[in-house]
């Protein structure tokens, strides 16, 4: 044991200053998309700029808390942490409020708390502390389905109040357990689902099956050891199930909005009355983002110029669409900077978890930068037509006290257990 | 650990591959919006924020000939409420007070509009809809409801304004009135009046004004005045007199509905001048109402059975075939001609009939044989007849859809050696009722053809922009002997033929009935018999004024089909109506000269009464109204005793008179 005075603590500054960058950035552009009047009053608590500058203050004394409770504090309790979440998630059914049509949140009088943005951090702890275990091997299927069973709980908790984006952010744990050694047959499988679930829904049933059979067969035939033929025959058979059951899921169970926003992406509405009303509902948000981000430009229109921001042209743009503000008030240039912030702090925090000694850190260090990627990948695309549209806020940039707290909380716990690293031997 | 060195480099990369991967997507999709389509979604963006408002024109009135209005566009209102604005305060204070309202003002329950506010309020509606294509006054009076008149940015009001076509008349006429309608694909349909003149006079020019965003969905105007000022449309007066055609379509719908007919068409026309005084068109619903489905006196080209005799006679007698008194064998009732049996309908036949009483009886037979023998060697010379009095073309009328006549003639795929008789009586051939009346009216105006017009003049406010004259279109369609044989033989027909239930002896008519099988050519026609009656004729019977023709069909053949019997009391209730309406006006001649008497003698109290305002001046022999207003001029109280003029005063001439005194007048 070494003597308390001899303990290192090293806090991984570069991590900091990305942290600061892009919420000093966010609210800047927080600012400049929900500003009313002529004069700007930072501390009338009524206007979301306002709000989120006493949420950054407090999120401050939330790092300094994070950073001073032991790093073994994090593994030990990290089962007690992930029951509490768990019981969070549940309460919100009792106590709950009602929020743009998800009951995912509690109203504490002068502000309203959402339990899901901790619950990743809860979960990511508890997956972590359960990988490192010396009697887990994630090649099992016992313990694969555990594993399973801690990421799902949270996750169905989340989709039952009706938050289908938070919902998806817990398939960042894939990255997780696959770089932890979750077999490659999961990967194959996830990639074929997708691939079959866009080929069914843009290219219908027929070609899928047909797509399928081909590509089955040629793996088959290609291969010096070839696989059997019932394998062969079954894995088929399962492809154009699952492509059945998509099209049925696409029929009949997706409500109508989501229905919508697969049917914008795909681009499967061909009728152009329809497009034109599409235009005007379920499109106009992805419409009005891609016109304001447009309008912007190489270098932007400047800061709190943007007429398209102050015109309210983009609906959730402090929330959801941040990402507009950027795109007119700050061109390309702020677009391709916030791209790079995000970049550079997911792959300096896979690099740092790479360098952990403990697994426990290393696994919850990718756990972190996967969610921030899943959250950025799917935020930004989402605002850029890339992927359906999605409602999930961008990691430390969107306007909100829960999501903001969240991902500090998320982001300075790995800091600390990176800062002890040194000390585990 | 199970997992392999190499292996595990290989999932580090490829984790951090898929990351590259979509970082890559990112920029990718960056530079495209940004550089590639950004000009294009900059315009879009240009176009967000500046916009061009359009003032709509104000379209035209449509006038009936004496100035009453028939079309019109009136503003109209659908007042919405957007939920979410009002503040959960204002809500909950005024939810009540607002649903009270809108319960007095539309007759639901209260409970009712507080139920369905609240639920637009959760459901996040921001366009409910509180009543549709109100009136100004209405309009006004939501307006100052509780909540909404704190108006759009805290009551959530909305107000949505459109012009809309209102026709003061109701439903007569409409189809002649007509419509121009644009839907959402920018289709436009049209009908009557209202779609034929619409480009043309009644639409006018939208006006154009740039307007510029200042943010929270307000426009601002770039300058004050507008870009392009809005020109209204002109307004169109037609020859349609109401009151005409208040009887036309009453006396139309009346007998269709006794009738159960499928369908009716009736047009009263001027008949020295082709203006068009009623026209109405009416067809059974499903529901079994009658309303003006389309445009039949104008569209519906069909047989015309035997109201077509007209022209068969006249051809025969202006090229001297027969005269009236031509003794012709119509045998028992029933003649072969070319192996095809024609019969007449009394039952037995008419036996010899001169050619003036087979007109009036109607007699197929009688005009079939003249025809098959004067004409089957040359068919050219009847047929060029008829194309000499316009029948085979179209009146050109300005009312879209006028249906094509067909007159076939010898070559044509349709023409057999039966033509020329079934043409005899009306078949094997089509015209428009219209085209059909055309064709009397010029038998009624003495030879001269007219085409029937619809519109007399086009005015913007007092303005003339466009007047519609008379066109002729045959100067005389044949000698004024043919057409005095006609005219008796019209008049006969009603007085002692065909047509005598229809005799009146008040007011003459003269016309011929027409009753002419339809879809004879389908199967099972002798099982449910269908017909078209009809009847065409003009009023008075001397010196007409109008012609008139009236077409029903499909009747219920339980009730009856004859052309008399359906379709003549229509004409008779027009032609009767407009003969009681029609003032005899009796004209004084030499109102001027006055009586040098009274003139005097008036000059002489007026005189006095203006010098000496306390004598009593003599009023005997002056009107009572006169005499009052002169006593009371006076200070006197004025006490009358019968009408008329004054014959003594119990004041008399000459005395003093003080106020207040009475004055009692004998009249």
């Amino acid at each position: 044991m070494l003597r308390k005075t001899d303990r290192h603590f090293k806090f991984d500054w570069i991590t900091i200053i990305l942290f600061f960058l892009l919420v000093g950035f966010g609210w800047l552009n927080i600012l400049s998309a929900s500003h009313t009047g002529e004069t700007l009053d930072y501390f009338n608590f009524q206007d979301p700029y306002s709000k989120q500058l006493i949420f950054i203050m407090l999120s401050v004394v939330l790092i300094i808390i994070t950073l001073s409770i032991d790093a073994k504090f994090y593994e030990r309790f990290s089962s007690i942490i992930y029951m509490v979440a768990l019981l969070s998630l549940v309460g919100v059914f009792i106590f709950g409020k009602t929020i743009n049509g998800a009951t995912s949140w509690y109203n504490l009088g002068v502000m309203t708390f959402q339990p899901s943005e901790f619950a990743k951090a809860a979960t990511a702890l508890a997956v972590a502390k359960y990988i490192s275990d010396l009697n887990t091997d994630l090649k099992y299927f016992k313990d694969q389905l555990k594993v399973f069973i801690i990421i799902a709980i949270p996750a169905i908790l989340i989709l039952l109040q009706n938050d289908t984006g938070s919902t998806l952010v817990y398939a960042a744990f894939f990255f997780v357990l696959y770089r932890e050694g979750l077999p490659t047959i999961y990967l194959i499988s996830a990639l074929l689902v997708i691939i079959i679930a866009i080929l069914t829904l843009k290219f219908g049933i027929i070609i899928t099956t047909i797509t399928a059979v081909v590509s089955v067969l040629a793996y088959h035939f290609t291969r010096r050891k070839k696989p059997s033929i019932i394998q062969t025959t079954l894995i088929i058979l399962a492809a154009i199930l699952f492509s059945f059951a998509i099209r049925y899921a696409y029929n009949t169970i997706i409500p109508a909005h989501q229905k919508d926003r697969i049917s914008i992406w795909l681009r499967l509405e061909k009728d152009p009355s329809e497009l034109r009303k599409m235009r005007q509902t379920v499109a106009y948000n992805l419409n009005e983002s891609e016109k304001a981000i447009s309008s912007g430009g190489f270098s932007g229109k400047g800061f709190l110029e943007g007429t398209r921001t102050t015109g309210k042209f983009v609906p959730e743009q402090h929330t959801d669409y941040i990402f507009t503000t950027v795109g007119e008030e700050w061109g390309f240039i702020g677009t391709f900077g916030v791209v790079l912030i995000f970049v550079l702090l997911i792959i300096r925090i896979l690099h740092l978890s790479e360098l952990q000694k403990s697994q426990f850190s290393r696994a919850y260090g990718y756990a972190v930068a996967s969610i921030f990627f899943i959250h950025f990948m799917i935020n930004i695309g989402m605002v850029m037509g890339l992927i359906p549209t999605i409602g999930i806020p961008l990691p430390l940039f969107s306007y909100g006290g829960s999501g903001l707290w969240g991902f500090t909380i998320l982001l300075f716990i790995f800091i600390k257990l990176d800062s002890n690293k040194i000390n585990e031997w | 650990m199970a997992v392999n060195e190499k292996n595990i480099l290989n999932r580090l990369y490829f984790i951090a591959g898929c990351m590259f991967i979509f970082g890559l997507a990112v920029v990718f999709k960056l530079l495209t919006i940004q550089f590639v389509v950004g000009d294009e979604y900059r315009a879009l963006a240009e176009k967000r924020t500046v916009k061009d408002v359009v003032i709509p024109a104000n379209r035209g009135n449509v006038y009936s000939v004496k100035g009453n209005l028939l079309a019109t566009s009136i503003p109209k209102y659908d007042i919405r409420i957007d939920a979410i604005t009002p503040s959960t305060k204002t809500f909950q204070k005024f939810l009540k007070p607002l649903s009270d309202s809108l319960a007095a003002y539309s007759g639901k329950s209260s409970s009712y509009y507080q139920k369905e506010i609240k639920k637009a309020r959760a459901n996040k509606n921001r366009y409910y809809l509180l009543a549709r294509d109100i009136g100004y006054s209405d309009y006004i009076r939501l307006r100052d409801f509780p909540m909404l008149n704190l108006g759009a940015y805290k009551g959530g009001l909305i107000v949505e304004q459109t012009t809309k076509r209102e026709h003061p008349m109701g439903g007569i006429s409409m189809r002649t009135i007509g419509y121009e309608r644009e839907d959402d694909d920018g289709n436009i349909t049209r009908a009557g009046i209202d779609g034929a003149f619409g480009e043309l006079y009644l639409r006018g020019v939208d006006g154009h004004r740039l307007k510029q965003n200042i943010g929270k969905g307000q426009w601002k105007p770039i300058v004050d005045y507008n870009q392009v000022e809005p020109k209204d449309g002109y307004d169109v007066y037609t020859t349609i007199d109401v009151n005409v055609q208040d009887i036309a379509h009453h006396a139309l719908l009346e007998q269709l509905e006794l009738y159960d007919a499928e369908h009716g068409c009736v047009v009263v026309m001027e008949v020295k001048t082709g203006e068009i005084r009623a026209i109405s068109n009416l067809a059974k619903s499903p529901s079994g109402t009658y309303y003006e489905k389309r445009n039949y006196a104008v569209w519906e080209s069909h047989e015309p059975g035997s109201t077509f005799k007209l022209a068969t006679y006249m051809a025969a007698l202006e090229d001297k075939v027969v005269d009236t008194s031509t003794v012709i064998d119509t045998g028992n009732g029933v003649k072969t001609f070319y192996g095809k049996r024609v019969r007449d309908s009394r039952h037995g036949g008419y036996g010899k009939i001169s050619v003036g009483r087979a007109f009036e009886v109607s007699s197929n037979i009688a005009i079939a044989s003249i025809l098959d023998d004067a004409y089957a060697k040359n068919p050219m010379k009847f047929i060029n007849r008829l194309k000499q009095w316009g029948l085979n073309t179209k009146l050109d009328v300005s009312i879209i859809g006028e249906g094509d006549p067909v007159i076939y003639e010898p070559g044509d795929k349709d023409w057999s050696r039966n033509a020329l008789p079934s043409m005899a009586y009306g078949y094997n051939l089509r015209l428009t009722p219209l085209q059909m009346l055309t064709f009397y009216n010029a038998v009624a105006n003495d030879g001269e053809m007219v085409k029937p017009r619809f519109i007399k003049q086009v005015k913007e406010l007092d303005k003339e922009i466009k007047v519609f004259e008379k066109e002729v279109r045959r100067e005389k369609i044949c000698s004024d002997a043919t057409l005095g044989a006609v005219q008796a033989m019209l008049k006969n027909t009603v007085e002692k033929g065909t047509g005598r239930k229809l005799y009146s002896k008040y007011f003459s008519m003269a016309g011929k009935t027409g009753t002419a099988q339809t879809e004879y050519w389908m199967k099972g026609w002798k099982e449910n018999p269908r017909y078209v009656s009809s009847f065409a004729g003009y009023f008075p019977a001397e010196n007409p004024k109008y012609s008139c023709i009236v077409v029903i069909h499909k009747p219920s053949t339980k009730k009856g089909y004859y052309g008399a019997d359906v379709s003549g009391p229509v004409f008779k209730k027009i032609a009767r109506k407009i003969f009681t309406d029609t003032p005899i006006i009796d004209e004084i001649e030499s109102l001027e000269v006055n009586n040098a008497s009274v003139e005097e003698e008036f000059q002489d109290y007026y005189k006095i009464a203006n010098t000496y305002k306390t004598i009593m001046p003599n009023v005997v022999g002056l009107p009572a109204m006169d005499a009052i207003a002169l006593c009371e001029n006076l200070g006197l109280k004025v006490k009358i005793e019968g009408v008329g003029v004054v014959t003594s005063q119990s004041i008399p001439k000459g005395q003093k008179v003080k106020k207040n005194q009475t004055i009692v007048l004998a009249v």
